[in-house]
């Protein structure tokens, strides 16, 4: 996948600009990792320049040696000071 | 009991302006540079340990100033539940990936990773 860009940003015109690749999520599911042992899956409604994510009908799975906690949640704003790892179209530590 | 300096300015203090400031050509060098050039790595595939002990690895296909960075064919490496410290040698494929570059601690080229004995067990 390799997105050419016109203006703006560094020497390289073929690679892929990280804040585009999630812009282009917007609408689809996320799965994503926080730096700690917590993930959630969910689709992305937006995010702001600091990466905090409007996300909807979310699953949290939080990742311990007794298994894996799921919660549900609807509509949350996720503080993007945690988040390590973000992957589009991701559908969970499940498969 | 009452400030024997009197008033409340303080003694001494600058009028205005920032102290030490050498003129505005020279301050705009300060401007942060990353210390690795990440445009050397591009589609070559690099190992990224991030704080909080998470590590994968994954071919470079973007990155920005903040260290924000796009990998593809990403492989996490998976830790022991009971000791998050140490990697079961279990790996997860996860496709095109966003690393996040707050929490990005370390990227070196994947090929230069190796496990060595472990030098703090004395040797006798």
């Amino acid at each position: 996948m390799q997105i050419s860009m016109a203006s703006s940003g560094p020497q390289n015109p073929s690679q892929i600009m990280p804040l585009e690749l999630v812009d282009k999520c917007i609408g689809s599911k996320i799965h994503i990792k926080m730096k700690g042992d917590k993930e959630l899956v969910g689709t992305l409604l937006g995010f702001d320049p600091y990466v905090n994510m409007v996300l909807e009908d979310v699953v949290v799975y939080e990742i311990s040696s007794q298994g894996k906690k799921v919660t549900r949640l609807e509509q949350i704003l996720l503080n993007g000071n945690n988040i390590a790892l973000m992957i589009p179209g991701g559908e969970g530590p499940d498969n | 009991g009452p400030n024997p300096g009197g008033g409340g300015a303080k003694p001494g203090g600058k009028p205005g302006g920032k102290p030490g400031g050498k003129g505005d050509a020279q301050s705009e060098k300060k401007h942060k540079e990353t210390i690795i050039d990440l445009s050397k790595h591009m589609d070559k595939p690099i190992r990224v340990k991030f704080a909080g002990g998470r590590e994968c690895s994954g071919i470079l296909k973007g990155y920005d100033p903040l260290l924000n960075l796009v990998l593809d064919a990403t492989t996490e490496y998976l830790r022991d539940p009971e000791d998050s410290s140490k990697l079961t040698g279990e790996t997860r494929q996860i496709g095109l990936t966003l690393c996040r570059g707050p929490a990005v601690m370390l990227i070196c080229p994947a090929d230069t990773l190796e496990p060595i004995a472990n030098p703090f067990v004395p040797q006798d």
